[in-house]
């Protein structure tokens, strides 16, 4: 297999670039190939923590083995040979994990009994992780209460994509000193279209309407680049994208009271 | 599985009953801002082209809607996290470690005084210094480029107990756990010393996995809004959660018990749903929780049991030495309760409980006495830990402390040891009478502090006694008496806290009347939590006014520039102040310093009469300002000097001494001939110079006028050294030689010193001078017309008073039996009629005398000459040369007035030296 040539992730010219993911199963044994790989699953790791540590919650552990049980998991992943032991038909990055995280916990089932709790040897910076990137999802409680963990994990992913997705534009926006502009026209990414009005985002922001219309359509563009580079990140091959959108939105069509 | 526990978990996601579904696609699940989840992940299947970040970019550059980088200190604000009583707390990322932190600021109020901002930084970093897992960590202690102050602390990303609390009301073990923990980090903050005196479910933060963190130990008073304290009601701390005792506003025990109070009302709180009491405003909660016992924890809660009953109650008890006696105790209690052994608290029969209250009747609180003497035995005896109860009363007796600076002779210009002694000693004995308090009389202090000296001096003597404040006070005599005014400052800002003047020496006795109701109002000064609210000069409404505070400060500086334009720009300042804050008694006397000022660079009439008015308006506003009497002085300084010294010795005796103050008493003391307390005035003006060297050429002419040409030139070449841009030194130099008849070399100082500088206009009367007096009168002529083509009526300031109109009078005489010019008849007349009203003004009989002997009337010129020297008048080498009085020289009067003066200078030289030779003495053989 070559190795592929690794550019930074998502961006322009996405025809050369390399997904985090493929770039992690693409690996060899090389030592430059494979310190890259690392680097990119942890990466990963960082930003969808919140998935895994959910599926565990839901699964009934205390918030306290939740924490070390999602640590002891990251440790598995990022320094054991975890992809050899996945299932070869590779898949996406949030199925292998998904999967692989069910694995786990039935082991450390078995294994609890004999880990010593360490205590203060922690390598997950709860803290600062939520610090650098607070999310702030709501759903419905009896979703909360009554869904399966893997239900819940899908979901938690698709917001963490979603989040993520509008962390990177406001960056951009910041960088470029528009953060005011930014949040001023957020609300126009997501919401129900009759909700936003025009001629008020037009005098608040002091253009005109046509302006206005130019830049909230430039910022929805921009805001579907990213989001398919987070989830292209994710897949092995960029035409998995709409797929995987679409799973996601199935899980979130089933909400309220109804279990799926 | 139930609900979930805050912290780590509800980062997962929170959920809410019935939330609102997405018109578009029906789902429930959204993010921050109410986005869709859903919708946003639909959008990355439609059709729309994708964009590159440049498109974008330029699309927003059609809006102008640019961020400003914000930030503070080292750090870029990304958002507000909160906002309310507590100021703005503010996300932001630490630029150089990319850090995320949580600020918060100080809010602008406070932040007017070096003082208070120093004072800010060592209790923020008291509170950084303490370590503790359970104790939010603050990271730095800085100030933004405005000079505002902030600090940085661990981000809890779990939000604080208050928006966890209704997810905790059905786990009361975890709510338990919680508070044993938060208990626990509050005691070791008293092991410290520092008291919360805040506690509430707001300050208890959350991080990542639930465990709480306090915040802002100490650090409520900073980060209040309720800016509008009251002398009677100085409360800190959110109703509800407050110890009763803390709010009375009597002299505060404040102990740690007041701490527990709040952490069994955070208890209360998170097991019942509600706090301990209720209302509908913060005084009526107050007033319950001092007078009716709390609720029961189990009539508001079905989960909680009879030893968490018991444990809160004994939180919640109005008398704090019933309650747990630290924070340490509360904490093993709860941790019993969660082990399930039996607890150390025993609920109290309703015997005891009246008994109790009784002895906290609020009738008897008048007395200050009883209640801290049930206060502090109480304590004691119930309090376990004696090295706590040590500590919270140095914090106690630290917080009523004064310092007893001595007090002032203001005839003697020097420390009054009889009234020090005698007032400080009574006051230190009353006021300990009064509760808690230490009185230091300062020893061993040099002389210049006595009085009060500037606030760099109260700081040092304050930090040196490790008083809170200063007292001090000046006496002098009057026609009726002896004037003793006391003062009580503010150590570290000092600002005026008290000040009163007493016209009899019953304040001098031990027992007398004035001296309680003096004690008691120190007293009840010195509960203020925070000086600055009992301070009057803090309250000045120019001062409170951000804009109007930076209009007066501007106008201040410019007030003491050396340009004529920048008194007009400080009048302008002082004017825009008045018109946003009429009502501002120090930007009046400020305006009307200006004014007077600005008279003595032109002459304008109108101003001096403005001035007054101001003055006038600001004593109307506050009565005894001492700004106000300092301008009113400065506007007497020329028409009437014991009026203008009345003025400043009011303004010293509530308000202090200050540089500018004993310069122009030293000022108004040589115009009135007396360069022997002159000396000392401006020696101890010396002692606070702005700029070194300013006072050494005027101390030079006291010296000169007293005949000793020796010491008169050291200063003098001390004047020109530190000063070299100013020609005072060198023209002082010029005049010894002058006087002496050295003609030659005072040309040669003249010309290599003095001319380099000349555009002041004192260098070239002095060339004129010069030549004058070494009767070139060809010379003299040419320039005294120059000088007086510039400026008609000038002249008479200057050494020998000689006026330009005089002199050239002088010079033109062309022979005997010449008819007198009519300007000069008309200036007679017109200085007799000042005499009549002003009898007593060195100067004007002076001129009154040149010009009668000018017009050849020698008994008036003699008799008025001798009226100048009695008045004050002690030029008498120059008025040997001058030859104004060529007409009466010969007269044999004439020699015995010069004479007269003569012997009196050298006797006051004498004294003055001999003064000098004993202070030296006892300074020496004080040390």
């Amino acid at each position: 297999m070559n190795s592929p040539v690794v550019t930074e992730s998502g961006g322009e010219g996405r025809i050369f670039a390399t997904t985090r993911w493929s770039l992690i199963l693409t690996s060899t044994d090389l030592e430059d190939d494979d310190q890259k790989a690392r680097q990119a699953l942890s990466e990963l790791c960082r930003l969808y923590w919140r998935p895994i540590f959910s599926f565990v919650c839901r699964r009934g552990h205390s918030t306290q083995d939740a924490q070390d049980l999602t640590q002891d998991f990251f440790v598995m992943i990022l320094e054991g040979k975890w992809l050899e032991r996945a299932d070869p038909n590779r898949g996406r990055f949030r199925s292998l994990l998904l999967k692989s995280l069910g694995n786990f916990l039935n082991d450390a089932a078995i294994k609890r009994q004999a880990r010593k709790r360490g205590g203060e040897v922690q390598f997950v910076a709860w803290d600062e992780w939520m610090a650098e990137a607070p999310s702030q999802l709501t759903v419905s409680r009896q979703a909360l209460e009554s869904w399966p963990a893997e239900h819940l994990f899908d979901l938690r992913w698709a917001a963490t994509v979603v989040e993520q997705a509008l962390r990177r534009l406001r960056e951009e926006c910041e960088s470029q000193g528009r953060l005011r502009a930014f949040e001023v026209l957020r609300a126009c990414l997501g919401a129900e279209r009759e909700d936003v009005s025009y001629p008020e985002l037009a005098q608040t922001l002091g253009v005109t309407d046509t302006t206005v219309k130019r830049l909230v359509h430039r910022l929805r563009q921009r805001y579907r680049s990213l989001l398919r580079d987070e989830i292209t990140d994710t897949v092995a091959d960029p035409a998995e994208v709409d797929d995987e959108i679409r799973h996601l939105c199935g899980i979130l069509a089933t909400n309220n009271n109804e279990t799926p | 599985m139930k609900g979930f526990s805050p912290g780590l978990s509800d980062s997962i996601a929170s959920g809410i009953a019935n939330p609102p579904q997405c018109r578009d696609c029906g789902s429930s699940s959204r993010v921050g801002g109410g986005l869709c989840v859903r919708c946003l992940l639909q959008a990355g299947l439609e059709p729309d082209d994708e964009c590159a970040p440049e498109l974008l970019m330029s699309a927003f550059a059609e809006i102008t809607l640019a961020d400003k980088n914000w930030r503070l200190g080292n750090y870029e604000i990304l958002g507000e996290i909160g906002r309310g009583g507590m100021g703005v707390i503010y996300r932001a990322r630490q630029r150089h470690s990319r850090r995320i932190v949580a600020v918060k600021r100080v809010l602008g109020y406070h932040a007017d005084s070096h003082e208070t901002l120093a004072r800010f930084r060592r209790e923020a970093q008291a509170a950084a210094s303490l370590d503790h897992p359970n104790i939010l960590p603050i990271y730095e202690v800085s100030e933004s480029e405005e000079g505002l102050p902030f600090f940085s602390m661990k981000f809890a990303p779990g939000g604080s107990l208050q928006e966890a609390s209704s997810a905790l009301r059905d786990e009361p073990r975890q709510c338990v756990a919680l508070v044993a923990k938060v208990a626990r980090a509050v005691h070791h903050a008293h092991g410290q010393g520092i008291l919360h005196r805040d506690l509430k479910p707001g300050n208890i933060l959350l991080d990542g996995r639930g465990e709480p963190l306090v915040s802002d130990f100490g650090l409520a008073k900073w980060l209040d809004t309720t800016s509008d304290l009251t002398r009677t009601l100085t409360i800190f701390g959110t109703p509800g959660y407050i110890a009763p005792e803390q709010s009375t506003g009597l002299a505060e025990q404040l102990s740690p018990a007041a701490d527990v109070y709040s952490l069994g009302a955070i208890l209360f709180d998170l097991v019942a749903g509600r706090p301990p009491f209720l209302g509908s405003h913060a005084l009526s909660v107050i007033r319950q929780a001092s007078e009716s016992p709390a609720p029961k924890l189990r009539s508001l809660s079905r989960l909680a049991d009879r030893d968490l009953e018991t444990i809160c109650a004994r939180c919640l008890e109005r008398e704090p030495s019933a309650r747990y006696a630290s924070a340490r105790d509360l904490a093993e209690d709860l941790e019993r309760w969660l082990e399930g052994r039996p607890i150390v608290a025993r609920p109290v029969s309703p015997a005891v409980r009246a008994w109790r209250w009784s002895v906290r009747n609020p009738k008897l609180a008048v007395s200050f006495a009883a209640c801290i003497l049930l206060g502090t035995v109480a304590l004691l005896r119930h309090n376990q830990n004696r090295e706590l109860a040590a500590r919270v009363r140095e914090q106690a007796l630290a917080h009523h402390s004064v310092g007893v600076l001595p007090f002032l002779d203001l005839d003697a210009v020097g420390p009054d040891k009889a009234a020090t002694t005698s007032l400080g000693g009574g006051l230190v004995a009353m006021l300990e009478k009064m509760g808690p308090a230490r009185v230091l009389l300062l020893q061993g202090i040099p002389a210049t502090y006595a009085g009060g000296g500037s606030p760099a001096d109260l700081r040092e003597a304050g930090q040196h006694a490790k008083t809170r404040t200063i007292l001090t006070g000046t006496t002098r005599k009057t026609p009726s008496g002896k004037r003793i005014a006391i003062r009580l400052m503010d150590a570290s800002t000092g600002d005026a806290l008290f000040s009163q003047s007493f016209e009899e020496e019953s304040i001098l006795r031990g027992n007398s009347d004035e001296l309680v109701s003096v004690a008691g109002s120190i007293y009840s000064l010195l509960n203020a939590q925070e000086l600055k609210s009992v301070s009057e000069t803090a309250r000045d409404p120019g001062l409170v006014n951000e804009q109007t505070r930076d209009l007066i400060v501007a106008g201040r500086d410019l007030s003491f520039r050396y340009k004529v334009d920048d008194y007009d720009r400080a009048i302008i300042c002082f004017e825009k102040a008045i018109a946003l804050e009429p009502a501002s008694p120090i930007a009046h006397a400020y305006l009307s310093a200006a004014l007077s000022s600005r008279c003595h660079f032109e002459n304008s009439p109108g101003y001096l009469e403005r001035a007054e008015r101001e003055a006038e308006e600001a004593l109307r506003l506050r009565p005894n300002l001492p700004e106000a009497h300092r301008a009113l002085a400065g506007i007497n300084q020329g028409r009437n000097r014991r009026l203008a010294l009345e003025e400043h010795f009011q303004s010293i005796e509530y308000g202090g001494l200050e540089y500018r103050g004993a310069s122009a008493i030293g000022g108004v003391f040589q115009n009135l001939g007396r360069p022997d307390l002159a000396l000392r005035w401006f020696d101890l003006a010396r002692h606070w110079e702005v700029r070194r060297g300013e006072t050494d050429s005027r101390i030079g002419d006291c010296w000169a006028d007293l005949g000793d040409d020796t010491r008169a030139e050291q200063a003098y070449l001390r004047a020109a050294d530190l000063h070299p841009e100013m020609p005072y030194g060198w023209l002082g130099i010029c005049r010894l030689r002058l006087l002496n008849r050295q003609f030659d070399e005072a040309r040669k100082v003249w010309a290599k010193h003095c001319e380099p500088l000349g555009s002041f206009g004192e260098v070239k009367q002095m060339q004129a001078q010069i030549e004058f007096f070494a009767r070139n009168f060809g010379p003299a002529a040419e320039l005294y017309s120059h000088l007086s083509k510039v400026d008609p009526s000038g002249g008479a300031q200057f050494y020998s008073g000689i006026s330009y109109e005089s002199a050239l009078d002088r010079l033109n005489w062309k022979a005997e039996g010449d008819t007198l010019p009519a300007s000069l008849s008309e200036r007679i007349a017109r200085r007799r009629g000042s005499v009549q009203t002003a009898p007593d003004e060195p100067d004007i009989l002076y001129q009154l005398a040149v010009d009668e002997s000018l017009a050849g009337q020698t008994e008036p010129a003699l008799g008025h000459l001798r009226s100048a020297m009695n008045a004050g008048w002690l030029e008498y080498q120059a008025t040997l040369l001058d030859p104004r009085f060529d007409k009466i020289a010969n007269d044999s009067h004439f020699k015995e007035i010069l004479n007269t003066v003569r012997d009196r200078i050298s006797s006051m030289r004498a004294a003055v030296l001999s003064q000098n030779h004993e202070q030296e003495i006892a300074d020496n053989s004080e040390r």
